[in-house]
């Protein structure tokens, strides 16, 4: 019985070091073979470059017409700016939205409080592309070109909602007694709020930016729908390669990706653990 | 002093914090799924557009009544509507399989080693995902990884047909998913009261009873909530078939994409869009009751 137990126990972590390598087996494959010299089969080792780092960074002029795959790395550069003004928008937008809503309904009780968070919530529960093509739908028919504007219009419909939820939760698990305090010792609504309130709810409302601008750098479904010309994001122009043929350039684009994210995700994670 | 009143004083601080997000929300989100919801019942222009009459057959195109001055009724889109909803079944499914078991793990783990699991875990949640799916053509496709390896080991002869399958889009989507999965049945599992387990053992019931009566029930609210995260955005999933799935494999997410961008139907693709909409909803509202249920009977072991 014993022995058949920790048959049991080994099998089960046995299976979870498999359900780990699952997740992080193919992430490690993509940034090896970024380094891969083949040029024509990028997933059969040929050797070890960094030549691609150096093609997508500039420092290397494309010689042979073979390798010429990116279309241009003008477009490429183009599609980071969008991705980073969307992104730089939207974040500022959705934080300010979202956490002015989610002090309101910390503080006040009103009619139809209850109905007022299950709309906060809708956003994030309706299906991508239901929300992309009414977006479409909605600017065209009101006669507004795609582009930009309108991407951080869209993005913002569900941004708010997250920063909602990440300050809301973070009100939630305030003091309130402090806020009695500093009334009771002759702080102004204000001043109480400003010295009490707002450094306390402040790690939820950087939490909450940090994953507005991952969420939003990352979006492609809403964005797909509501992009004009010359507003590609970048995560539309990886979409728009892997539909025509992944050259080797992507696979360095993916891996540039991949440490940009992490390294913020974890920042960002890093800075939660330390509050507690 | 100024003479508001203290109730005039708050709900102007009411206003000036909900009011910009009530309206925004109003226009660019409500709005907008009330013209498509409007669009869904009217007729298609001959060129794109719409023509304003009332026009049901956009519905009934897919569910059994067409217009009978244009076409009969083919069960086409109606095979699509199910072969979505099976793929996001499947991939559900299959998602809870391979979370459920290290979940346990990593419940039992030491605290530190813990955090560093959930940390693991919700990492590639940050990640692009149009990355996360890229990796998996570089892995599937016909000179992808797994038939280079292959054929270099003189395993097969001729490249698998891997890539661009109902299979392909099932794994593509369990691996996005994996994240959305694994944190609501973790948290089921973590608070899942072990002395009850022993007590079960105590008084005789062998490991599949113990299961089936009192470990899958204390955990079934994750379950459930973990599916239902991971079911609304693979139904209408369109990325991950037109990554994975190539042109053969069409489900109701391409089937929209293509009535918006090529076939300019504007109608019949709000009314798919529609009918995914419904069943999310369908689906939120049959949770809503399960949890409701839920809190009127205390503790849910039988």
């Amino acid at each position: 019985m014993r022995l058949l137990r920790n048959i049991g126990a080994f099998g089960l972590a046995a299976y979870t070091l498999l359900f780990f390598a699952f997740i992080y087996l193919p992430i490690a494959l993509i940034v090896v073979y970024s380094f891969n010299a083949d040029p024509v089969n990028m997933m059969r080792w040929s050797g070890f470059t960094i030549d691609w780092y150096k093609k997508i960074l500039g420092f290397k002029a494309v010689v042979s017409e073979t390798a010429l795959y990116i279309e241009s790395i003008d477009q490429l550069f183009r599609a980071v700016k969008n991705s980073l003004t969307v992104a730089a928008m939207t974040t500022t937008i959705a934080t300010i939205l979202g956490t002015a809503t989610a002090l309101a309904v910390y503080r006040f009780n009103f009619l139809g409080k209850k109905f007022y968070r299950v709309l906060m919530f809708t956003p994030l529960l309706m299906p991508d592309i239901v929300l992309g093509i009414a977006l479409l739908i909605f600017f065209v028919s009101i006669g507004i070109t795609p582009g930009i504007t309108t991407i951080v219009i869209g993005q913002c419909t569900f941004l708010i909602s997250y920063v909602f939820i990440v300050v809301s939760a973070r009100l939630a698990g305030m003091d309130r007694t402090l806020e009695n305090a500093s009334a009771y010792l002759g702080a102004g609504e204000w001043t109480t709020f400003r010295r009490i309130v707002l450094p306390q709810v402040m790690p939820g409302v950087i939490g909450g930016a940090l994953l507005a601008f991952i969420i939003s750098m990352d979006d492609l479904v809403i964005t797909y729908f509501i992009s004009g010309v010359g507003s590609q994001t970048l995560p539309l122009f990886i979409f728009g390669m892997l539909r025509r043929g992944i050259k080797p350039e992507v696979n360095v684009i993916a891996v540039m990706m991949l440490t940009f994210s992490f390294a913020i995700a974890s920042l960002g994670l890093y800075l939660r653990t330390r509050q507690r | 002093m100024s003479a508001l009143t203290r109730t005039q004083r708050l709900s102007a601080q009411l206003g000036i914090l909900i009011g910009p997000a009530s309206l925004f929300l109003a226009v660019f989100f409500i709005c907008p799924l009330a013209i498509m919801a409007i669009y869904s019942v009217l007729a298609p222009g001959t060129y794109g557009g719409v023509v304003w009459d009332f026009y049901p057959h956009n519905f009934g195109r897919i569910l059994g009544f067409a217009d009978p001055d244009f076409e009969i009724y083919d069960p086409v889109y109606f095979s699509i509507f199910l072969r979505s909803l099976k793929i996001a079944l499947i991939t559900v499914l299959l998602t809870l399989l391979v979370c459920y078991p290290a979940a346990f793990q990593v419940s039992r783990l030491p605290e530190r080693w813990k955090a560093f699991g959930l940390f693991l875990i919700t990492l590639p949640f940050f990640a692009s995902l149009i990355v996360r799916l890229f990796i998996w053509v570089l892995i599937l496709k016909k000179t992808g990884f797994i038939n280079v390896a292959l054929m270099d080991m003189g395993i097969i002869a001729a490249p698998l047909e891997l890539i661009y399958t109902d299979g392909a889009i099932i794994l593509g989507m369990v691996y996005i998913f994996i994240p959305f999965m694994f944190l609501p049945v973790y948290a089921s599992v973590e608070k899942l009261d072990w002395s009850l387990v022993r007590a079960s053992q105590d008084l005789g019931a062998n490991g599949i009873q113990t299961f089936f009566r009192i470990i899958l029930p204390l955990t079934l609210p994750g379950i459930v909530g973990g599916s239902i995260i991971v079911f609304i955005p693979a139904l209408g999933n369109f990325i991950v078939p037109a990554v994975l799935g190539g042109a053969k494999v069409l489900m109701l997410g391409n089937l929209i994409e293509q009535q918006f961008l090529s076939a300019r139907n504007w109608p019949f693709g709000s009314a798919l869009a529609m009918l995914v909409m419904a069943s999310v909803l369908l689906l939120l509202y049959l949770y809503i009751r399960f949890e409701a249920r839920r809190g009127d009977e205390a503790p849910a072991i039988r």
